[in-house]
C-alpha cells in the first residue's frame, strides 16, 4: 500500500493509514487503556511495519472505525467531496490499485469530455492469503495473540 | 464523554468470538455515493484533525484501517 500511494500521489490521491483498535492484543501490543498508549502504538506501528503513509489515531471508543463497520483492516476510497466511492472489508493493494486507477481514468475521460454518470457495481475480489506472515505477526504481538488465534480459527 | 462500558468492549483484551464477532460490522457501514460521515482523528504528533480535511484536500484519498495485526 505505501508504494501504491507513492505511484498515485503525484496525481492528486492523498493515502492515509487509520490506526484502530489492536485486533490481537498480546503481551507486546495490549488492547488499549489510554489514548496516549494508543498514540505509543502507533508510533510504534510506523516503526515496525515502514508504514510511509501519514498515520492518523482514531478516538480510543473508535467513533471512525465503527461508523464504517470496524472491520480490522478495510480500505475506503473517498473523492473530494467526502462521498466515499469504494469500500472493500480487507485491504488488497491490487484491488485497491485497481480501483484508483480505474478512478483516475474517470477524471481523464472527463477531461476528455465524456459524459459519464455514476452507478453501482459490487464485485468479489481476491486476495492472497499468506498464513506463515499472519502468524508472524500475531507473534510479533505476542504469544497470547498467537494462542488466541489459533483457538478461534485452528 | 467516554462511555467506559464502550471502551472496554471496543478495546476487547483478547481475541476471543465473543468479544471480536460483534464488531464485524461491514455490512452497515456506509453507502458509496452518499455524504460520509466525518470525525476527528489525532496525528502522530498529538495534533487533530479531521477526515473531511484529508479527503477535501486531495482529489482522491485511500483510507486503510488497520492496527498491528
Amino acid at each position: 500500500m505505501n508504494a501504491l500511494a507513492e505511484r498515485v500521489a503525484a496525481q492528486g490521491v492523498g493515502s492515509i493509514f487509520l490506526y484502530t483498535n489492536e485486533a490481537h492484543p498480546g503481551e507486546n501490543y495490549p488492547h488499549h487503556t489510554s489514548m496516549e498508549q494508543k498514540l505509543r502504538h502507533a508510533q510504534a506501528l510506523r516503526d515496525v511495519l515502514k508504514v510511509t503513509r501519514p498515520i492518523l489515531i482514531d478516538a480510543l471508543d473508535g467513533a471512525c472505525h465503527r461508523a464504517y463497520g470496524s472491520m480490522p483492516n478495510m480500505t475506503w476510497i473517498f473523492n473530494r467531496s467526502g462521498f466515499p466511492i469504494y469500500k472493500s472489508d480487507w485491504t488488497d493493494t491490487r484491488s485497491v490499485a485497481n480501483a484508483i486507477d480505474y478512478f483516475l481514468d474517470v477524471v481523464e475521460r472527463r477531461r476528455n469530455q465524456e459524459r459519464l454518470a455514476p452507478f453501482r457495481v459490487e464485485r468479489l475480489d481476491y486476495r492472497i492469503q499468506d498464513q506463515e506472515a499472519f502468524y508472524r505477526g500475531l507473534a510479533r504481538n505476542g504469544p497470547k495473540a498467537v494462542e488466541e488465534f489459533r483457538q478461534a480459527f485452528g | 464523554m467516554l462511555d467506559a462500558d464502550l471502551l472496554i468492549r471496543y478495546n476487547y483484551d483478547s481475541f476471543v468470538p465473543e468479544k471480536f464477532e460483534p464488531w464485524m460490522r461491514f455490512d452497515e457501514s456506509p453507502p458509496l455515493g452518499q455524504p460520509a460521515p466525518d470525525f476527528s482523528l489525532t496525528r502522530l504528533d498529538g495534533t487533530t484533525t479531521r477526515l473531511s480535511e484529508i479527503w477535501s484536500a486531495h482529489l482522491y484519498t485511500i483510507v486503510e484501517f488497520g492496527s498491528f495485526t
